[in-house]
């Protein structure tokens, strides 16, 4: 058998690093806005949030080539204002799967903010604490486990992500190549061997990454690790 | 029990009517179409239904992608590649009738959607091309090509970091003619096509650069069929109209 080139599979959990780090950051104020917004803007934010669930793939990578292009507004403005070409590189990639796995953060963290009791943040302001304090010392530590499965659905999300890769990246290798990516060039070019090896390594991510999360939400480590 | 029984009978009746349904369809191909072949395509399948009262239907792709797809038992009649090599590839596997014959010669194009910009050869250099277009070399001939030009002009390594893969032509052309990449390779089918005439700059590569980009033709087995239709349709593509359009659509044909 021919050498296998690790390249996507790495490029694959890089980018599902990266993306997730930047979601974690993009979607504690936004799900902590959506607990506590009475605003009428909120299911118009609701709305767009849950976009990425239902749209095709392609219809995203289709915009964000779109966008990102240097001849487009967008794209003209990135790159004259700050030299970025977000299309064919891994910058690009990464944008295009925040948006894409935005879902799979502020959903689950929305959800466990708004599953604690309002007494637990109202006790915090009585003792003086402040809304920051509050936030990252009261309701998040009592909240780990919805945080975690919006970590791990993100990261296993981008890991499965085709569609938009496939429309704005090119397919350069160690930039834009993902795993999925390659897999489907491997199959095209009847390679069935290393397709096979990128499909069963994704697998065993997926099926791990997915029992960590319904081990946690079970209570089974909990139960079992004291 | 009567649930069983009301499901027997239902199923008999459904059968039945399915087979008696079962009259001698009107014909109708399905021809697995090269991505640089979809323009001239549209127009040819068109000649063909007026003159044969037979309806076609294209499924776009790369060469080497249908060849997969057709080895895994994909329902086409007819194959009209980007080269010899794949349709062979067909014939050899027995899935074939006979050995490819080539239809036309395609030609190279070099193209630029981007306003002001006179693409040539040399000139991908630049450093206001950031990237160059071309179909994936593993499984589009057209993208083949490319690189055995650019390799020829001794301008491969230099560029090699620039290159963006479409997993056919037709994705190299859609970055071209977006300007997602600056310029690229496509086929010339492509830049004369009513879609996109008149888009940017092209200048054809010269052919001595790269290996002729013969095109076969085969007619597919399939069971479900006796392949009249796809055989009416073979020997059209080699007909003086055939021939027309595809001259018209930048292609080299046998006269």
């Amino acid at each position: 058998m021919e050498e296998i080139n690790w390249g996507p599979l790495a490029l694959t959990l890089q980018l599902a690093g990266v993306t997730t780090a930047i979601l974690f950051v993009v979607s504690l104020p936004l799900a902590w806005w959506l607990s506590q917004s009475r605003s009428g803007w909120k299911p118009v934010v609701e709305a767009l949030v849950s976009m990425p669930l239902v749209l095709p793939p392609t219809v995203l990578g289709f915009y964000f080539l779109l966008a990102f292009s240097p001849g487009s507004f967008f794209g003209g403005w990135l790159n004259e204002q700050f030299g970025l070409k977000l299309v064919f590189s891994f910058e690009g990639l990464v944008a295009a799967s925040v948006v894409y796995s935005l879902p799979f953060m502020v959903h689950p963290i929305y959800s466990g903010l708004s599953g604690l009791p309002p007494s637990l943040s109202e006790a915090a302001y009585v003792m003086g604490k402040t809304k920051l304090t509050t936030f990252f010392r009261v309701l998040l530590p009592n909240m780990r486990a919805s945080v975690l499965t919006g970590l791990v659905l993100s990261f296993a999300h981008t890991v499965g992500e085709f569609g938009v890769v496939l429309m704005i990246g090119g397919n350069i290798p160690d930039k834009t190549r993902v795993a999925s990516i390659a897999i489907y060039e491997e199959v095209e070019a009847l390679n069935y061997a290393e397709a096979n090896v990128y499909s069963l390594v994704l697998f065993v991510i997926s099926f791990a990454i997915l029992l960590l999360v319904y081990l946690i939400n079970g209570g089974y480590l909990k139960k079992h690790w004291r | 029990m009567k649930i069983y029984v009301w499901l027997r009978t239902a199923m008999w009746a459904s059968l039945t009517l399915l087979t008696a349904c079962r009259s001698p369809e009107p014909a109708k191909l399905t021809i697995a179409t090269a991505a640089n072949m979809q323009f001239a395509m549209e127009a040819l399948t068109r000649a063909f239904t007026t003159e044969t009262g037979i309806a076609c239907n294209l499924t776009v792709s790369a060469s080497g992608k249908l060849t997969a797809q057709i080895r895994e038992g994909a329902p086409y009649d007819v194959f009209v590649a980007a080269d010899m090599k794949y349709p062979d590839e067909l014939f050899k596997a027995g899935l074939a009738t006979r050995a490819p014959e080539a239809y036309a010669r395609g030609r190279l194009v070099l193209w630029s959607a981007k306003p002001g910009l006179e693409p040539s050869l040399p000139g991908l250099a630049d450093s206001a091309i950031r990237h160059i277009a071309l179909a994936n070399p593993r499984t589009a001939p057209y993208g083949l090509a490319a690189e055995e030009a650019l390799k020829r002009q001794g301008l491969y390594e230099a560029l090699a970091h620039k290159f963006v893969y479409g997993e056919s032509i037709a994705q190299a052309t859609q970055f071209i003619s977006t300007q997602a990449a600056e310029a690229g390779f496509t086929a010339m089918s492509v830049v004369l096509s009513e879609q996109m005439k008149g888009k940017g700059r092209w200048i054809e590569v010269d052919p001595a650069l790269y290996a002729p980009i013969d095109q076969g033709i085969v007619v597919l087995r399939r069971a479900e069929t006796d392949g009249a239709a796809a055989e009416k349709f073979y020997t059209f593509m080699f007909s003086a109209k055939a021939k027309a359009i595809l001259k018209q659509f930048g292609y080299e044909v046998n006269e």
